[in-house]
């Protein structure tokens, strides 16, 4: 502050040099500081992804097959980060959403059917978050036809009567939450040693079951979807190529902690359910076997968990969905904007909400046949994004010297093929 | 079947990209790739036409005078194609497919970032000429292939007749590349813009578009765009800037918009465009940076009408008319003495009904409501309801008149407050 008592001749004007703010020193704590402030994307991207179906498939992957699956995670995580980086670089570098990037390049065709496979396919995941709301609810005692309409509601509130910075900041406080399974996880006090030497030995059965499982935990951690969520949110930012290390961070550092929170998932389910031997079919009947097991406050934790992910999830993807989908077509899509300003954008995102409610509330709604068809969407829409991301990213006139090197055009070759014959054998397995 | 000697026929690219080309043997010549028009002209002509002959790998260039019809399949009239893959294939002109089909462009009429879904053209005799753009649903069902499906769906379904959505051409900028945003002959359009509605375009491009697009406006309209573009964007916008350019824009710029600017960009910046700036206005600018954003002092701009006591109506109407371009304000002015003391304020509407002779000394008010430097925002605006004020000036503590705080200029700190 500069003295001023009364009386004092005011500073003259022009003197210039005063210290004003100071600057942040070079080293750790100033990359602290720029990370917090350009943080987000990457983390809420990943959370998300910890939505209904995915923690259902964790809790039946755990409780089906104990810790063996447990070792997929670190690969999963690889390619998680892999995939998510050149999100984040395209979006950085170029300034613009994928789908933006698709349309230009590929043309009105492709986008179109490319966007109404994404609609579709992110209807089924809607669906399946707003049953995550009934399931962990009724834990609770509260009915579905009271629970799914209020949660729809509010979802739907936070968007169309908040601003982005308001709905950022809740949903990095969701984010918070998901710490309820790694407690849970350790309510249970499993033994760390025999966890840490499955984590680690890669085991593989060759059954169908086995395989189906492994296909579904990659298919559920790596969706179409985010990679159009992340380059928008990391575009939305803002952020200039000088600060892409960050968004590098927050890529890799949201990819390990979604993976954390899996982990904890599947070893939960592994040491509780799975060693008493009890079938599940769902989230719901992995929340209620933990009761007898491990506590009840473990079944609350669990279902608090389950809630707040489908309630995060439930909110974010018709959001996400919405805005792809304008962009692509060059409709006006913002948070910020009215919704007589943006009704493609705000319509959209209603009828999502909407249509994902409704379908919980009608009795003996096929729910199974729906979550089945919507997998086999994403299966065979998640080949065609990733190599359109791969033809995209060595695009010299988008990328300019960003481009992908060969060593990283073969590792994401390698990422990519595998994700693609996985996809492939869940989509025709499907069939079969 | 009789022909129309004039026939005016519509098409639409979608419908030209991809035919086959024929010469009049019936040799087939290969596929039409891309279209080249004229972009000078007001409705532009096609002057050329890319395609891909059989086998071949990169598009080659044939001039449209050689087309002899088009229907089902464009006829040539010159067996071999004329010119070579050679060079650049726009030469002279503007791709129609690769600059504009599904690329983003601004309709300078409604004010909005729009996608081209179709280019509409209109083809007399054998001359085509680009004069719509296609922006709607039904363009884009036509390039998916499905635009009959569509409008029977839309008939049958909601008994509503899909009609197409055009954007006249003049109405129209293309941003696909910094060349076309700088083509002095067609005339920048974005100038006809409200300098509200670019900033709000401006804000929504990408980052490399938005310094394109801002960078291809004149000095004025980059400055008055400026002013209403977020915080955030207008030090982007200016850090992309040498200090020489960004010092042109930001003299245009009122002095408290330009402070406030100076103030958020990095230090060293700032003190580079100040330098380059012309000294008169550099000073007032740096005089407005001593001052916190919301108080008084940082809300108040220098450029405001004061005459001494001894001046008369006839003299200060005539330096209000001389210098009202360079004011923020000229609903009133104020007196003060040599030593810059305030001594009274007369309004416009005073000195509008005052005789010429009458001293400033004599008509002025001198109950002068005016606020210290250091006030906090919520006093100003206190004070602006209580008095109904459209300005207030602001004095340090020895009554030297520093600055005045325009109405408008407290209604952009207070406004974001009022919807919640």
């Amino acid at each position: 502050m500069v003295s001023n008592d009364n009386g004092t001749p005011p500073i003259p004007p022009g003197t210039s040099g005063e210290p004003e703010k100071e600057i942040p020193r070079k080293g750790f704590w100033k990359t602290l500081a720029v990370f917090f402030a350009l943080f987000g994307p990457g983390i809420i991207t990943s959370n998300v992804d910890n939505d209904a179906g995915g923690i259902t498939t964790y809790s039946l992957a755990g409780s089906e097959f104990g810790l063996s699956l447990l070792w997929t995670l670190i690969p999963i995580t690889l390619a998680l980060i892999v995939i998510q980086e050149i999100c984040a670089r395209m979006g950085v570098v170029s300034g613009k959403g994928l789908s933006d990037l698709i349309r230009e390049r590929f043309g009105a065709r492709a986008t179109f059917y490319l966007m109404i496979a994404l609609f579709l396919t992110n209807l089924g995941n809607a669906v399946s978050n707003f049953a995550g709301v009934a399931a962990s609810m009724e834990i609770f005692g509260v009915s579905k036809y009271l629970s799914v309409p209020l949660s729809a509601f509010f979802v739907w509130w936070l968007v169309v009567k908040g601003s982005y910075k308001s709905v950022e900041k809740a949903f990095l406080v969701a984010c918070l939450f998901y710490i309820s399974y790694i407690v849970s996880g350790f309510m249970v006090d499993p033994d760390w040693g025999e966890i840490t030497a499955q984590f680690l030995t890669p085991t593989m059965e060759f059954t169908p079951a086995y395989l189906t499982m492994a296909v579904g935990v990659v298919g559920t951690t790596i969706a179409p979807w985010m990679q159009f969520y992340l380059q928008s949110s990391v575009v939305d930012k803002g952020l200039k190529p000088e600060d892409y290390q960050y968004a590098r961070m927050d890529v890799v550092f949201g990819s390990i902690i979604v993976n954390i929170v899996a982990f904890f998932i599947i070893l939960l389910c592994a040491v509780t359910i799975h060693q008493a031997g009890i079938q599940i079919e769902t989230a719901k009947d992995a929340a209620l076997a933990l009761a007898p097991l491990a506590g009840k406050y473990c079944t609350w934790l669990f279902a608090f968990g389950l809630l707040n992910a489908s309630l995060f999830a439930a909110s974010i993807l018709p959001l996400s969905t919405a805005y792809t989908i304008c962009e692509a077509f060059g409709w006006e899509s913002s948070v910020n904007r009215k919704f007589a300003e943006a009704p493609q954008f705000y319509g959209l995102y209603s009828i999502m909400i909407i249509l994902g409610a409704a379908v919980i509330l009608f009795p003996d709604v096929p729910l199974i046949p729906i979550m089945f068809y919507s997998q086999v969407i994403n299966g065979v829409l998640l080949p065609v994004i990733l190599i359109f991301m791969l033809i995209l990213v060595n695009d010299r006139r988008i990328m300019g010297n960003f481009t992908n090197g060969w060593t990283l055009n073969l590792i994401s070759l390698f990422t990519i093929s595998a994700l693609i014959l996985l996809s492939g054998a869940m989509v025709v397995s499907a069939f079969l | 079947m009789a022909v129309a000697p004039h026939s005016q026929v519509f098409l639409f690219l979608s419908q030209i990209l991809g035919k086959g080309i024929v010469d009049s043997a019936g040799r087939n010549q290969g596929k039409v790739v891309d279209l080249v028009v004229a972009v000078a002209e007001l409705y532009p002509p096609v002057t050329a036409l890319l395609y891909l002959p059989p086998g071949g790998k990169s598009p080659c260039r044939f001039p449209w005078n050689k087309v002899a019809h088009i229907s089902g399949q464009v006829v040539v009239s010159s067996p071999a194609p004329a010119e070579g893959p050679s060079g650049n294939p726009a030469e002279g002109g503007l791709l129609l497919k690769e600059s504009l089909l599904d690329k983003q462009i601004v309709d300078t009429h409604g004010a909005k970032i729009l996608r081209v879904n179709d280019l509409h053209l209109l083809k007399v005799n054998q001359n085509l000429f680009l004069i719509h753009v296609d922006v709607g649903f039904r363009g884009l069902m036509r390039r998916v292939g499905l635009e009959k499906a569509a409008d029977k769906f839309f008939q049958w379904f909601f008994d509503y007749h899909l009609t197409d959505h055009f954007i006249p051409w003049r109405f129209v900028q293309p941003l696909s590349s910094p060349d076309l945003l700088r083509l002095k002959v067609a005339q920048n359009r974005l100038s006809l813009l409200h300098p509200a509605d670019l900033a709000d375009i401006i804000e929504e491009l990408d980052i490399h578009k938005r310094s394109e697009v801002f960078q291809s406006l004149d000095v004025e309209t980059a400055a008055e765009a400026l002013e209403e573009t977020d915080p955030k964007i207008q030090v982007r916008l200016i850090e992309n800037l040498n200090p020489a350019e960004a010092s042109d824009i930001i003299e245009e710029m009122s002095p408290s918009e330009a402070a406030d600017l100076l103030g958020d960009l990095p230090k060293e910046k700032a003190e580079g465009i100040l330098k380059e700036m012309e000294k008169e206005i550099a000073e007032d600018v740096k005089e407005l940076l001593e001052h916190p954003d919301e108080k008084a002092g940082g809300l108040m701009t220098t450029a405001f009408p004061t005459l001494p006591p001894q001046a008369t109506a006839r003299e200060a109407m005539e330096f209000m008319r001389q210098e009202a371009e360079n004011l923020d304000l000229l609903s009133y002015l104020y007196v003060a003495d040599p030593e810059e003391h305030l001594l009274g304020v007369v309004s416009l509407r005073d000195l509008l009904i005052a005789s010429p002779q009458t001293l400033l000394g004599d008509m002025m008010n001198t109950r002068v409501v005016a606020v210290q430097l250091e006030e906090e925002k919520e006093e100003i605006a206190d004070r602006f309801a209580k008095y109904g004020l459209k300005a207030i000036p602001v004095v340090d503590e020895g009554n030297h008149l520093k600055g005045v705080i325009p109405f408008r200029s407290l209604l952009e700190v207070v406004a974001p407050q009022l919807g919640k």
